[in-house]
């Protein structure tokens, strides 16, 4: 994986630019950045415009909540695979723990929305912590492996437990209820935007906050980063908390949105590794990565709902073409041109002979 | 009742073992882990139940013949998507491996369907007195053909060129490939004994439960977690491992109550990993990945 990019960009610009380039370069930097931002900004316009657009139906609403809500489970992810460099194989299993939680609370105690959403965060940031503290410990294709198993124990666990209603399922009330009104599909859909909005400006502010910068320095270089003090268990277990609380509230917001929770669905251990396939074809380290990957893991088995077996075969060939093609996703080599013209605009202000790969990393992530 | 429970674990365990020894073998040559396994078994049991129901094979024939099967599937596998990605990291390897599985088992939905078909049970169903504890024959059987493939293995790791150059290219790929072992040709016969070794597991192991899609699923993620028992590393401690996950668990099914038998394997390698993070027969400090 690239190095941290802003670094390379200043010495390179140090080093090859007078001092009014340099700064004119750090200046055209963060008019880039801003471009990034605006560019994000937008996107979310048209998400909330989405409804309202010419020839769009209902059911298009719910299947965008449903895409949403799996964009923000592989932002989880995301924040572990990519920016954390630990591979997760098990975040079914808090997809799971935030629907089983948010469905309990609803159903028995017929509790908010909002409570409901934030308990199944809360609850898989909790295991999660736990959690992190075990499998920290595991390198690598361990830690794949004990996070596999976990995910399946959670699955043993929802179909055998009572309380979980097992493959019958806990069914809720069709219509979910915000600080005390009735929320529609449609309603559901805005509250899944703001959803992904927050936790999109969280992870945005985390990664540019000294923990992102933590957890990237330990990503690239473990023993260099704990020799200069960074303490590798606190930032590691708070990205595994963190990561497990999005994917639970991701899980919370799925369970809501269909209104029916069953070990089928969150017992299945292949959930789990569908969420690992997302953020590796969208592009695990890059903000919109989880967005394409999210779209692509939703959208193939929903086009072709009766060609199950084409849509698996499809996904492993659309896998392989990626890691083959892209290996850091489809995000990234849609964003290789953008990159490119930065770079080249870089290069020429800072008067710079051949702009190396430093700056060019820096746009769009 | 305790023999008898245990008996039956080690029946299960030794299925297991195929499929662990095979995640080890694969991963200690290649660094994949490889998610397609339980696919190579899954289409092994495909292609005996074809063989018998449509061709009207004798079994020794079909297994023959699906073993055969697997073996090329495994190579294949290796030469198309393995090794153009071969110098990757890990987790690439790994999401190719479940790229793999996902064509695996969608190709297998598509020409067999998503039903799951029964696989005609060849032994006796009256179980056998043994050691005092009453076993079934299909059990035994079960046993003994782990029990050959074991012998096999150990033989061939032990005794021939192959087997020696593929311990080799484990302890050392850059020292192997210097020393004029042909190591990408060792690494297509790693591929090809996880086919072998895959093609069994599925044969046996569909009696006992059924032939479909995903019929090797749970028994996939028991192999891993005793590959990693084994440190992902050692085939005894994967073939311990796999005994004592095999036992624990009908223990657990027997006297706790059999919504534990499946929890069981996962209670046993956290507590494992907590005390030992790189497995029991795993080398502690052995490779940064």
């Amino acid at each position: 994986m690239p190095l941290g990019s802003a670094t390379g960009a200043m010495t390179h610009a140090r080093t090859g630019a007078p001092p009014g380039g340099r700064a004119a370069v750090a200046a055209l930097q963060q008019r880039f950045a801003r471009q990034d931002v605006a560019a994000a900004c937008l996107l979310f316009v048209v998400l909330l415009l989405l409804p309202v657009l010419p020839g769009v139906q209902g059911w298009m609403a719910s299947q965008a909540t449903l895409v949403i809500v799996y964009v923000i489970a592989a932002q989880g992810v995301a924040l572990l695979v990519g920016y954390t460099g630990l591979v997760t194989v098990g975040h079914g299993g808090f997809l799971a723990i935030g629907a089983y939680t948010a469905a309990l609370l609803t159903k028995h105690y017929g509790v908010d929305m909002l409570v409901a959403i934030v308990a199944g965060g809360v609850m898989a940031a909790a295991i999660g912590t736990v959690l992190g503290l075990i499998f920290l410990r595991l390198a690598g294709p361990f830690m794949a492996i004990g996070t596999l198993g976990f995910a399946f124990f959670v699955g043993t666990v929802v179909n055998n437990v009572t309380i979980f209603e097992g493959r019958d399922g806990i069914s809720l009330m069709p219509t979910n209820t915000l600080f005390g009104q009735p929320v529609g599909d449609m309603g559901f859909y805005y509250v899944s935007v703001v959803a992904l909005a927050l936790v999109t400006l969280f992870l945005y502010s985390l990664l540019r906050s000294n923990v992102g910068r933590a957890l990237r320095a330990l990503r690239d270089a473990e023993k260099a980063a704990e020799s200069s003090g960074v303490n590798r268990w606190f930032y590691r277990t708070l990205a595994f908390s963190f990561s497990a609380c999005i994917t639970g509230i991701a899980g919370a917001l799925s369970g809501l949105a269909i209104h029916f929770v069953s070990a089928e669905v969150y017992g299945d251990i292949w959930y789990s590794v569908d969420m690992l396939v997302a953020v590796v074809v969208g592009g695990s380290s890059m903000m919109m990565g989880p967005f394409i990957g999210g779209l692509f893991v939703v959208m193939v088995p929903f086009f072709f709902e009766q060609l199950v077996d084409f849509a698996s075969f499809l996904k492993g060939v659309v896998l392989f073409v990626v890691l083959v093609f892209a290996p850091a996703g489809v995000c990234e080599l849609l964003a290789r041109p953008v990159r490119a013209l930065r770079a080249r605009r870089i290069a020429a202000l800072a008067q710079a002979p051949a702009a190396p790969v430093g700056p060019a990393v820096t746009a769009g992530r | 009742m305790f023999g008898q429970q245990v008996m039956s674990g080690l029946a299960t365990g030794s299925l297991y073992a195929l499929t662990a020894v095979a995640v080890v073998v694969v991963f200690r040559n290649t660094r994949t882990i490889n998610l397609a396994q339980g696919d190579f078994s899954m289409m092994g049991a495909f292609f005996a139940l074809i063989l018998l129901k449509q061709f009207g094979f004798n079994y020794y024939a079909a297994l023959l013949l699906a073993v055969l099967g697997v073996i090329v599937l495994g190579v294949l596998v290796e030469r198309i998507v393995m090794r153009p990605i071969a110098d990757s990291d890990w987790l690439t390897l790994f999401t190719a491996t479940l790229g793999v599985y996902y064509i695996l088992h969608g190709v297998a939905g598509w020409l067999w369907g998503r039903d799951t078909k029964a696989f005609p049970v060849t032994f006796n169903p009256a179980p056998v007195d043994l050691l005092g504890a009453r076993v079934s024959e299909g059990h035994l059987i079960n046993m003994a053909w782990a029990a050959a493939i074991g012998l096999v293995l150990y033989l061939f790791f032990r005794f021939t060129k192959q087997g020696i150059a593929m311990r080799a290219v484990t302890d050392d790929p850059e020292t192997a490939r210097l020393m004029g072992i042909p190591v990408r040709f060792v690494i297509m016969l790693t591929w090809g004994m996880a086919g072998f070794l895959a093609a069994f597991a599925g044969i046996l192991t569909a009696p006992i439960i059924y032939v479909g899609p995903q019929m090797m699923d749970e028994v996939l993620v028991k192999g891993y977690v005793a590959a990693v028992f084994g440190g992902l590393y050692s085939i005894p401690g994967a073939v311990i491992g796999s005994l004592m996950i095999g036992v624990a668990e009908n223990l657990a099914g027997g006297y706790l109550g059999s919504q534990y038998k499946t929890a069981t394997a996962f209670a046993m390698i956290v507590a494992l990993l907590t005390l030992r993070p790189k497995g029991l027969f795993g080398i502690q400090h052995r490779r940064e990945i």
